[in-house]
């Protein structure tokens, strides 16, 4: 499949307005902004196209709720804020082909009516920032941003806001409160923000990959697009691999791809050869997976029967030689570190989890520990405000449920001194 | 009508509301923690989780809305076990010190474990260590017992708009903090104190001296200090207050108090109060008997009467005293010495503005909810700080300006510095042309309809002013004159909030017909603000020179037909003398004996050396107080009264409502009412009262605005005025009334000049709050306010001492320098002995209304030599 | 007191948001640009700028784990130990840098040459494991080339 996303990022200067519109850029905003609004999003939705930042949820029909909210003015707000551990998907698309998101910024814009974009950045890029900046002051000088895009009288200012190391601020309410210069703190819902976002209007949350794909929905038409990969979840997807393989990085394949062929095929297989012994493969808040059982699409619907997600599919492979209480217990406190505190499950139950790990990784743990974290994790899971404090959970429910011998063996060591 | 059905059990409801409040109305009770009446939902502390059918998650019944044919269960065995869990979860990191703790007993967590918890902790490493802090003077931080629900900082961010506390840090290092880290430093209103969960934030006052349930009394009664009359229950054990809670949809404060009310009540348990009577022998006062000290003034004020009428004895009654007390003063004062030589602080600004007003759109026409603010579309304040002056009031202004309401903001008032829409601060004492302007722009743009009123041809008299000359005088660019006509044309039921600084002008008659014409445009409801909790009813019990009780004319023959015959005695007929002519009187020899109920006259009536030196020239001066203050210190005879919590009674609110104030503990001294009725009695004018409900009754007699009333029409609640009687249909007519004149209007202040204007502080009202330990531990010192600009010039920083002289006196006091402070006004409070803004006041009257003029007052500043940094807050 | 520099650029930022509280994260990252980390008084007068009232400030600020509130070291070292990174080596590479400097992290070394935080993922687990110095992205760490890079700043 011919990369889109990922077009010509080899070039050095592929972040550069020319570069950019010498091979297409732009072209599909000239034409999106001669469509009627509502077209493109009747052509989003039927693309079939599902948000990438984690939830997969169908993006045309999110659009279609904001639209349909008489409220004005509507925000369009981009979620770079990448905070998934094992992921930098995103990162490629906003340092080296920042156009294609600000086109498919402007083409959103334009479909939701929205005048004003916020692309909100993790405080961890800082060279995005910088290059995104430049980016936007470019697209405004050729028209392509500001108060008439392309002379269509259309309007859309778009702005950088970075973050300031929060991963909770990539879940959508936390992030608009974020932007609205407060605590990081997520919003219950209803009411959604497609309704009542930020300054309580109409605003569309969308991830970098997810806008990235509208001009290319725009170009080969919604038609062509759903035909790329998984039947019922289409379109290029951004893998994010490392660990344990030859050849760690981001790849652009269709939707669906397994796991086996993105880690063998594709990633030239286990570094040293070695054996492979498990696989988170969307981000570290999904349900790892052992390392025997590759056979899956990574795609929304496919992963869950397999036990597991897609997640932001970002995909941690683990040879044989890794201790897998160890990780367990580092993604623990990478929760822990993370919760925001407002909810009593995750702000004090992921750190009795931790209290738990540590001891048992360090040759302290206690028969029945391996219970007490299950008991701990079920009454973490399904309680908390946000779904933060499940993926701690869920991490080491899984952890616990594939590799239980790892722990056991670590804490008989431990009872037998 | 949406049905639901909650543990098998159906609930219609009119409109969705949340799970929680669907299962109060069928009595089901869903345990909450973070969850409070009086705040928005939040959702975090996850105990109130219950089963919705379809939904697959458990559900917060605190912030999910029921929708019709919903199935909710509170009671399966996954909640329970999800609540135990939530328990089990909050106890990790929450200090286990509840034998210790002042609310155990009290303690919301304490008593869900008793009730759902896990009866032991799995959790065996160590919990989260933070140091108890005692930084604050009054509150207790105890973040080892924080459960994070953040009620706190909600409260005082959402509903006080101080924003003092927030969430610092986050994960399981959340904790409350003020900004310092250490001492709050902030409003002091205590409201974090009432909703926090369990025993994280405490109140110093008390702290370790009791059990909840050591509390042997708990009486409902009506606060002291302002004239909200917040409603609170005194807690006490013997004869001693331990604390005063209030509670959410209790009384005018709903639940909410400022730091007066909720920590000030202590001076009553002051050792500093008097105990028994005394009477100055050979210049000294000494103590004496009760019978002794009745005689003795009897006696004197009987030769007095006879040697020169009457008319030369007077009489200042109190504002801190209740209907009651103040009834029987002017009866006394009327019948027993025939005098109308009767007056208070109330004439000072409350009485005589409510009566301008009242005479323009009728009597009672200030008498308005003050719940109505919130219900108000803009607000407009003027001559004064509302939030410091009647803090729970300002309460509602900040609320419906973070409902986006426009609020209008005229001179300094601080505490809505973040809540103005438009924050108009004017060279000092140009209101008058500020309001001109305002009152002529807006007249062109809402022209007067209907048909020709009187008050309509004052108002057509108005020669009309532009923004521009406005501008020119006050000292504020256009642009911000404009913004302000063009929120107050959008208007249509605007609150207008008035202080007693505008008033006590030597132009403040004229100000009031602005106000007034301000009014009448914007179709708006007047707020009087009121310093004291019974100002309203001095006015309607008839302690004003020229008013009997019910507000009615004394010059009124058959007004006053009416009232001899209740009293069975002769009054004069003649309107008797104001406070500041009787002080005039005094010096004048006309006045031979002053009378004095509860009130500080030395030191509040403004010229505290001129007063001074008259009170002393008195043949006869009687003091009755529960305080041996400045006044008393001069009398001839002193009387210990019993205070606000330790009598029964009533008070009447700025709004116009009658609150039944309880006897909560016992106390040295005798009911003010019953001194007088006693003394009465043996000048020959027999008073047999029992107790205060035979006042009550005897006011329900004689005042045509109280027919019938008592306490249980109080106790009902919503006892507006005119309370149970009709209103004085007509008062005599508005002519010789007239608009200021354009040159007075143009008129410049000087820019090279420094006025020095009142400060209102927050945390002190006056004689009283000195006398609280806990008030003097927030802020006792004196100070003056100067602008940034003043304090460059003068080269002092925040906390060096200033010099201010007047041409009556000179002060040294700590500089507080702010840097939104309006150029040429330099604010002083009255609050303290000897060292108030008062004694640097000349003797200054407003020759219309009799009142004190406290404008123009020139001041020069300069740095002292005194460079201690006595801070004060 | 913030430098007139710092309150131009604020008042600048705040002229783009329509909102002036969105304004209070880009703001406090001004005045940590300016002097490495973002001291009492520096709230106080953010919050006097935009209005916000300070406690709410010092709320927010101390929030986002990026915002430092003690004096560091001319040059910050952001290394991610995260899983990616910790399975690639980084536990060694902290090992290290305390053996060659005495650096713990949040610590700042005795010349206040460089100061270390740990950081949770930064987004460079396919070339981990990775840093940022200041704002200088580094990956491929291995024990020798982190101090090449390292001796780079001075
Ligand atoms: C704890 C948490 C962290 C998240 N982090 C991110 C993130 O870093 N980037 C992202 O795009 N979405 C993230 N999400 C998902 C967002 O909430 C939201 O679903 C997404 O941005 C919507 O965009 P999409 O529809 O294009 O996927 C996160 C969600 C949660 C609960
Ligand atoms: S689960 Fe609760 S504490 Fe954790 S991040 Fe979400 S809201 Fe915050
Ligand atoms: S009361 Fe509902 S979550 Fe706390």
């Amino acid at each position: 499949m011919e990369p889109f996303l990922l077009k010509n990022i080899s070039n050095p200067n592929s972040a550069d307005l020319s570069e950019y519109v010498k091979t297409g850029g732009y072209a599909a905003l000239a034409k999106a902004i001669d469509m009627k609004p509502s077209d493109i999003i009747d052509e989003v939705k039927k693309s079939g196209l599902r948000g990438r930042g984690g939830a997969g949820f169908p993006t045309g029909m999110k659009w279609s709720f904001a639209a349909a909210d008489p409220k004005k003015p509507k925000y369009l707000v981009c979620n770079a804020d990448e905070g998934e551990p094992g992921t930098f998907k995103d990162r490629p698309i906003l340092e080296k082909n920042p156009h294609l998101l600000i086109e498919g910024m402007a083409i959103s814009g334009h479909a939701l009516q929205a005048e004003y974009g916020y692309i909100y950045l993790r405080g961890e890029y800082p060279k995005a920032k910088d290059i995104l900046e430049g980016a936007i002051a470019q697209a405004y000088e050729k028209g392509y941003l500001g108060d008439n895009i392309l002379g269509k009288g259309i309007r859309f200012h778009l702005y950088v806001h970075q973050g300031a190391g929060a991963y909770i601020c990539g879940e959508e309410t936390a992030l608009i409160e974020s932007l609205e210069g407060k605590r990081g703190q997520p919003r219950t819902r209803p009411p959604f923000p497609v309704n009542e976002g930020f300054l309580a209007k109409p605003t569309v949350v969308n991830n970098v990959e997810t806008l990235s794909n509208i001009p290319y929905i725009i170009t080969i038409g919604a038609e062509a697009y759903s035909k790329i990969g998984s039947a019922d979840c289409p379109g290029p997807k951004l893998y994010s691999v490392s660990g344990h393989v030859k050849k760690p990085g981001v790849y652009e394949l269709p939707m669906g791809t397994t796991l086996k062929d993105i880690i063998y095929d594709h990633c030239g297989g286990i570094l040293g050869d070695k054996k492979i012994k498990a696989v988170i493969p969307g981000g570290i808040s999904t349900p790892v997976l052992p390392g025997d059982k590759l056979n899956c699409p990574m795609d929304f619907p496919s992963m869950p029967k397999h036990g597991s997600m897609l997640g932001s599919g970002a995909v941690m492979v683990f040879d044989e030689s890794v201790d897998l209480v160890k990780v367990c217990l580092r993604a623990i406190k990478f929760f822990e570190h993370e919760s925001c505190g407002k909810c009593t499950p995750c702000r004090e139950g992921v750190g009795w989890l931790r209290s738990i790990l540590v001891r048992i990784n360090s040759g302290q743990g206690r028969e029945g520990d391996i219970d007490l974290l299950m008991e701990v994790s079920k009454n973490i899971l399904g309680k908390t405000f946000c779904p933060l404090g499940d993926g701690a959970a869920t991490v080491v429910q899984s952890f616990i449920k594939h590799f239980r011998n790892e722990f056991e063996n670590k804490i008989k060591e431990a009872v037998s001194v | 009508m949406i049905t639901v059905t909650i543990n098998e059990k159906q609930i219609k409801l009119e409109k969705p509301v949340t799970i929680l409040e669907a299962a109060k109305v069928a009595g089901i009770k869903i345990p909450t923690l973070c969850h409070h009446e009086m705040l928005k939902p939040f959702g975090g502390c996850r105990l109130c989780l219950v089963e919705v059918e379809k939904l697959p998650r458990l559900q917060t019944a605190c912030t999910l809305s029921v929708t019709d044919g919903m199935v909710v269960r509170t009671e399966t065995e996954r909640v329970i076990d999800a609540r135990k869990a939530m328990l089990e979860f909050l106890l990790i990191n929450h200090a286990l010190d509840c034998p210790y703790c002042d609310k155990a007993g009290e303690c919301d967590l304490q008593d869900l474990v008793v009730k759902y918890g896990p009866t032991t902790g799995r959790f065996a490493e160590g919990k989260r260590k933070h140091p108890e802090s005692y930084d604050d003077p009054i509150i207790v931080r105890n973040m080892e017992r924080c459960i994070s629900c953040t009620r706190c900082v909600r409260m005082c961010n959402q509903v006080q708009g101080a924003s003092a506390i927030s969430m610092v840090n986050r994960t399981s290092k959340t904790y409350v903090e003020p900004f310092s880290g250490g001492r709050y430093n902030c409003e002091y209103c205590g409201n974090c104190l009432t909703v926090c969960p369990v025993g994280a934030i405490i109140s110093r006052l008390h702290k370790h001296t009791y059990r909840p349930w050591f509390i042997e009394k708990n009486v409902d009664t009506i606060c002291s200090f302002c004239g909200v009359g917040c409603t609170f229950t005194v807690q006490s054990r013997g004869d001693a207050i331990i604390r005063v809670v209030p509670e959410a949809g209790k009384g005018v404060n709903n639940g909410l108090l400022c730091n007066r009310g909720r920590f000030g009540y202590d001076y009553v348990n002051s050792p500093k109060r008097l105990k028994s009577p005394m009477i100055r022998k050979d210049g000294v006062l000494q103590e004496t008997t009760w019978s002794e000290a009745f005689a003795y003034i009897a006696q004197q004020l009987k030769t007095i009467k006879e040697q020169h009428g009457g008319n030369a004895i007077a009489g200042v009654a109190s504002a801190r005293c209740t209907n009651e007390d103040n009834y029987v003063f002017q009866k006394f004062m009327r019948v027993a010495l025939g005098s109308n030589n009767i007056d208070s602080v109330a004439g000072f600004a409350f009485a005589p503005a409510q009566r301008l007003f009242g005479k323009i759109f009728g009597q009672g026409v200030t008498a308005n909810p003050i719940s109505g603010i919130a219900k108000s579309d803009g607000v407009f304040t003027i001559g004064g700080d509302p939030t410091s002056v009647n803090p729970v009031l300002g309460l509602q202004i900040r609320a419906v300006a973070q409902q986006g309401v426009p609020v209008v903001t005229v001179g300094y008032a601080a505490g809505l510095r973040r809540f103005s829409t438009n924050r108009l601060l004017p060279a000092p004492f140009t209101e008058t042309t500020l309001l001109a302007a305002l009152v002529s722009e807006l007249l062109k743009k809402k022209p007067l309809s209907g048909e020709k009123s009187a008050f309509g041809e004052i108002i057509g008299k108005l020669q009309s002013i532009s923004l521009a000359e406005a501008s020119e005088v006050c000292g504020i660019p256009v642009k911000e004159l404009e913004a302000c006509v063009e929120n107050l044309s959008g208007v249509t039921n605007p609150s207008v909030i008035i202080g007693r600084d505008i008033i006590q002008r030597t132009d403040g008659h004229t100000t009031i017909l602005l106000l007034a014409a301000l009014v009448h445009i914007l179709n708006g409801r007047i707020y009087l603000s009121s310093e004291l909790p019974n100002e309203q009813g001095l006015v309607d019990m008839g302690c004003l020179p020229d008013m009997l009780p019910g507000a009615r004319p004394v010059a009124v023959e058959s007004f006053r037909k009416r009232y001899e015959e209740f009293v069975k005695g002769e009054i004069p007929s003649a309107p008797g003398l104001g406070l500041m002519e009787i002080i005039e009187g005094i010096k004048a020899k006309r006045i031979k004996a002053l009378y004095v109920m509860g009130e500080n006259v030395a030191f509040n009536v403004p010229g505290q050396k001129f007063v001074k030196e008259v009170l002393s020239t008195l043949d006869f001066l009687i003091v009755q107080d529960i305080f041996l203050n400045e006044t008393a210190q001069r009398a001839h005879v002193v009387l210990p009264s019993l205070s606000w919590s330790e009598k029964e009674g009533s008070y009447t609110n700025l709004e116009g409502r009658m609150q039944h104030l309880r006897k909560a503990i016992g106390g040295q001294g005798i009911e003010d009412w019953k001194i007088l009725a006693e003394i009465s009695t043996r000048l020959g004018v027999a008073m047999q009262y029992r107790d205060a409900q035979d006042v009550l009754a005897e006011i329900a007699k004689v005042s045509p605005l109280h027919k019938g009333i008592s306490y249980e029409d109080m106790d009902g609640g919503e006892c507006m005025w005119p309370y149970k009687g009709e209103p004085l249909r007509h008062d005599a007519g508005i002519e010789g009334l007239s608009m200021p004149d354009m040159k007075s209007l143009l008129k410049k202040s000087d820019k090279s000049k420094l006025y020095i204007g009142i400060d209102k502080p927050l945390f002190h009202s006056a004689s009283q709050s000195r006398h609280s330990a806990a008030l003097n531990s927030i802020s006792s010192k004196p100070y003056v306010k100067i602008g940034s600009s003043i304090a460059k010039r003068l080269e002092v920083a925040d906390g060096d001492y200033v010099s201010l002289s007047t041409e009556t006196d000179t002060l040294e006091l700590p500089a507080l320098v702010f840097a939104d402070m309006p150029e040429g006004l330099v604010l002083v409070p009255n609050n303290v002995e000897e060292r108030g803004a008062f004694k640097l006041l000349p003797w200054k009257l407003n020759a219309v209304m009799k009142i004190p003029a406290l404008d123009g007052i020139e001041v020069t500043v300069t740095k002292s030599e005194r460079m201690t940094a006595e801070v004060a807050a | 007191m913030l430098s007139e520099k710092v309150i131009t650029e604020i008042n600048r930022i705040k002229s783009k948001y329509q909102e002036p509280r969105s304004t209070l994260l880009p703001s406090l990252y001004v005045v940590q640009r300016e002097n490495g980390w973002i001291a009492p008084e520096a709230m106080a007068e953010v919050g006097d700028l935009l209005n916000i009232p300070k406690a709410t400030v010092k709320g927010v600020a101390t929030f986002y784990s990026m915002f430092r509130h003690k004096p560091v070291g001319r040059h910050v070292i952001q290394l991610c130990t995260n899983v990616a990174c910790m399975i690639m080596g980084a536990e060694r590479l902290v090992d290290l840098l305390k053996q060659k400097y005495g650096l713990e992290p949040n610590g700042t070394t005795a010349d206040g040459r460089f100061s270390l935080v740990i950081m949770e993922c930064i987004g460079a687990c396919g070339t981990a494991p990775a840093m940022l110095v200041n704002t200088d992205f580094h990956d491929n760490l291995t024990e020798e080339n982190i101090f090449k890079i390292l001796e780079s700043y001075k």
